[in-house]
């Protein structure tokens, strides 16, 4: 997994116009500038999946995904990631499949952070629903909690 | 009369006209109006027919039309006058025959005159666009007596005074109410509706109202209902005898409104006596009036079909969620069964077979029957103790109405892949038991589902039946081989060899057969390999039976029909009198469970207990031991002990079914996503749900989670994908 080969390294780096160290460091800040463009992000979040994967495997081992996921969120905020990690390891324990992967990034930027908007027969793969159900446990229980 | 004078070839035009001497039109006028007198007063007999009508002619010829129409209408409205005056002066009841009898006259007279005035009637009045003498007698008859202030109210109330009477049981002269009718019919149209029909029709209604509040107060609904139908048919019978015909359906109306209309719902929810009652009590009349009176209003028949439904619904809820119920699935089964009859009788019967209500019926039975999930299972069952001891006996047609009627209750299943599941089961353990009362009756059930669910349902089903035939050939040549060889003695085994596929799957099931019976099952399947080979044989011992001859202590002699572990587990007392659980457990290898199971069923059953235990409880302990009892006795040679029988399911049996169940549904609804997406190419989310669910609903209803989940896998394994742009849809990958 997470591994580059010595003509991807080369050929990118060349694209990029970077043959020193320095150079390299020079790029960066603008570099992760441009995940900020929803398009762009996407496109590494995507790819992300099939370059964090084993190879020969179709789908991401848990831990690998969570790591990933908290390092890409970083650069793009999202409330519920940690939740959503939390959710993940207490009732899943599975590796994650491309399609839950991708439509995670959906549901990231569509759904707003309390899920008031989320629509059961949006076409959501089940393990979203689930979360879904989660949260919505957790947040009346916290109600009771709060209120008590 | 004068004439032209004949000249010489010249013709004068025409001046003038003698005129009439108009003292003569007077003197002709007076002979009329005498005779219109005498008319009236009944002495026409000394009038000469021809001279008048002469004289009405001569009157109209010579332009006197005027002065005899407006006398005839002066002299006529004199005595509309006094008519009414005699009228008005009758007192009680003679007030109605008066009238009644100077109408006669009228008309009697009215005609003369008109026979009289008939060429002023043909010229005159047509000229003159006056009204001719028929129709202007009725209209003064009408404006100066029937219309007449003294006349007019006292008419309409002596009218509705006697219709009321009547309604209370008093009998009147009907034949003068006719007459009167009659005469305003005859008056004009509106007469009849405005001056009597309509208040008529008002009475009516206030009668009808306050009898029926009346009725609900003191009657029970059969009563009520028979009551209603009377007054029904009396009222259609008051329009017969003295009413225009016309008023018919207005006043049936009125009835319908009052008596049944506006009492509908109490009439039906009435406690102790209404619909539900009589449904419950198969009152088969009383039903069938509801149902003739109801269908005359707009909504009856709907409120009789919504309660009706409503009870039985909730009475087969009861039933079929009863706890009590639950125990013996025969007996729920021909509940239903029952229930189905009933009300198929009382919508023959009561409800003259209308189709709303028959779908009223299905509808219900197919809401309650899926309200438990075991009654695929428990009708499976049903069909299994049918079979195998229930149509024994009975004649090809009652076998054949018995299977309709499960059908029947089939067709309501929703989830009838699990029947299928269950009667797949029991169908195996009928066949290899040798427990069918008839093989014709099993196929024919097999053809009436074939017919419902198409050839995937049976295929599997027909299947086994073709094993068995296949095994009984196989037999047949086994033994023949046998019959050649020199071991004939020996134990003689009967081998059903089943498709893997086709017979229900059974956990690995494996035992040490008993080393009497060991050198005949090698040679079989030496046999049977010989003539098929790259097949595999593996024996299913949970699943067969054996008949043993055993000699007891106290000399008694039976024959043992058991299972087979059975077998395994008696035939090691040939060698040991007492053995302890762990030996037999060991030398059998017979799975615990079914270990205990067969031990107690040979243990500790009265009357087939060919075993003793120590201790003699109930249940089968580890330190156990088992001894042969000799004491045993039967009064039948043959004792039946095998556990071999179809029966309802423990817990975790039915736990494991309905796993299966639902392993067997994901590939068939995969398939079904497949099989649209293939023609559809492109589709959303909500519309695969909807053709998933429509093309699996004959043979259960699919989880939309399920589908979901499917999808899922599908896209996983690049069946399917999502558009890049809307996420809702799926594209098929070809």
């Amino acid at each position: 997994m997470c591994e580059f080969s010595r003509q991807e390294f080369i050929e990118g780096l060349q694209m990029l116009g970077v043959d020193s160290i320095d150079k390299l460091k020079y790029l960066l800040p603008s570099l992760r500038a441009e995940l900020k463009d929803e398009h762009k992000f996407r496109d590494i979040y995507n790819f992300a999946f099939g370059w964090a994967k084993e190879k020969g495997q179709k789908s991401l081992a848990l831990d690998t995904a969570l790591g990933m996921w908290r390092l890409l969120f970083k650069e793009r905020p999202w409330p519920l990631v940690e939740l959503w990690c939390q959710f993940l390891q207490a009732k899943h324990n599975k590796a994650i499949s491309k399609d839950t992967w991708s439509q995670l990034f959906e549901f990231s930027r569509i759904i707003d952070p309390s899920v008031s908007n989320y629509d059961s027969e949006g076409a959501w793969p089940y393990l979203i629903d689930e979360f879904v159900e989660y949260l919505r446990e957790n947040q009346s229980l916290e109600a009771c909690t709060s209120g008590a | 009369m004068s004439q032209a004078k004949k000249k010489n070839f010249k013709i004068e035009p025409f001046k003038h006209k003698v005129e009439m001497d108009p003292k003569y039109a007077e003197k002709t006028w007076k002979i009329l109006e005498d005779a219109i007198h005498e008319i009236y007063n009944h002495n026409a007999s000394g009038l000469s027919f021809e001279e008048l009508y002469r004289n009405a002619y001569n009157m109209v010829l010579h332009k006197y039309g005027e002065k005899l129409y407006s006398g005839l209408v002066n002299t006529m409205t004199q005595h509309m006058r006094e008519i009414a005056r005699t009228v008005e002066a009758a007192q009680g009841g003679l007030f109605l025959e008066e009238l009644n009898s100077k109408w006669c006259e009228h008309n009697k007279s009215l005609q003369m005159i008109r026979d009289i005035l008939m060429y002023m009637d043909r010229t005159y009045v047509n000229n003159f666009n006056k009204t001719p003498v028929h129709e202007l007698g009725l209209n003064l008859w009408r404006d100066n007596i029937v219309r007449s202030p003294r006349i007019r109210d006292r008419l309409l109330h002596t009218l509705l005074d006697l219709v009321h009477r009547e309604r209370t049981g008093e009998v009147i002269n009907r034949g003068l109410m006719r007459n009167i009718t009659k005469m305003l019919v005859d008056l004009g149209p509106t007469v009849y509706q405005e001056d009597f029909e309509r208040p008529f029709l008002d009475a009516a209604s206030d009668f009808y109202r306050v009898e029926s509040q009346q009725f609900v107060e003191t009657c029970d609904c059969a009563d009520y209902l028979r009551k209603a139908e009377k007054r029904l048919n009396e009222e259609i019978d008051r329009v017969t005898h003295y009413l225009d015909a016309k008023s018919e359906p207005k006043i049936t109306a009125v009835v319908e409104k009052e008596v049944i209309g506006n009492r509908m719902k109490l009439l039906v929810e009435m406690e102790n006596s209404g619909l539900v009652s009589m449904l419950i009590d198969d009152k088969y009349d009383d039903l069938g009036r509801m149902y003739n009176m109801f269908h005359r209003v707009s909504t009856g028949l709907q409120t009789i079909r919504d309660l009706m439904t409503a009870h039985l619904r909730d009475t087969g809820r009861q039933l079929v969620l009863d706890p009590e119920r639950l125990k013996d699935p025969v007996e729920f089964v021909q509940r239903l069964l029952d229930e189905k009859d009933k009300y198929d009788k009382i919508i023959q019967l009561s409800f003259g077979n209308d189709k709303t209500f028959q779908n009223a019926l299905n509808s219900s039975f197919e809401y309650f029957i899926n309200l438990n999930v075991r009654s695929p299972e428990f009708i499976s069952l049903f069909v299994d103790d049918k079979l195998r001891k229930g149509l024994k006996g009975v004649s090809e047609e009652d076998v054949e109405s018995v299977l309709d009627k499960v059908m029947m209750l089939f067709r309501y299943l929703q989830e009838k892949d699990v029947f299928e599941k269950y009667y797949k089961q029991h169908l195996a353990k009928r066949l290899l038991s040798g427990r069918t009362v008839s093989d014709d009756a099993e196929r024919s059930l097999i053809v009436k589902l074939k017919t419902e669910c198409g050839y995937q349902f049976t295929s599997k089903l027909e299947g086994m039946f073709t094993d068995m035939k296949t095994s009984r050939d196989t037999m047949q040549g086994f033994n023949a081989t046998l019959a050649g060889s020199e071991t004939n003695e020996g134990p003689t085994l009967a081998v059903q060899v089943l498709t893997t596929g086709s017979w229900p799957t059974q956990s690995g099931a494996r035992c040490n057969l008993p080393t009497e019976i060991l050198s005949m099952c090698d040679k079989f399947k030496q046999y049977y390999l010989s003539t098929h080979t790259g097949r595999r044989l593996t024996w299913q011992t949970n699943m067969g039976t054996a008949d043993l001859k055993a000699t007891f202590g106290n000399g008694n002699k039976h024959e043992l029909n058991v299972s087979t572990y059975q077998m395994c587990i008696l035939c090691l007392f040939n060698k040991a009198d007492r053995l302890m659980y762990r030996e037999i457990e060991q030398a059998t290898d017979i799975p615990a469970s079914d270990l205990q199971r067969s031990l107690q069923s040979l243990a500790c059953v009265k009357g087939k207990n060919v075993l003793r235990k120590e201790p003699m409880s109930k249940d089968i302990s580890e330190d156990d031991v088992f001894l042969v009892n000799d004491k045993f006795s039967s009064k039948f040679y043959k004792v039946k002990i095998s556990t071999v029988v179809a029966q309802k399911e423990s817990e975790p049996e039915k736990q494991e079914t309905r796993q299966k169940v639902e392993e067997d549904r994901k590939p068939q609804i995969e398939a079904a996503i497949v099989r649209i997406m293939k023609a559809r190419r492109l589709l959303d989310h909500n519309n695969i749900i909807s053709e998933v669910t429509k093309q699996l609903q004959a043979r259960f209803l699919p989880n939309p989670a399920v589908i979901k989940k499917r999808i899922e896998s599908l896209i996983e394994r690049e069946f399917l994908e999502r558009d890049s742009v809307d996420r809702k849809l799926y594209r098929y990958l070809a």
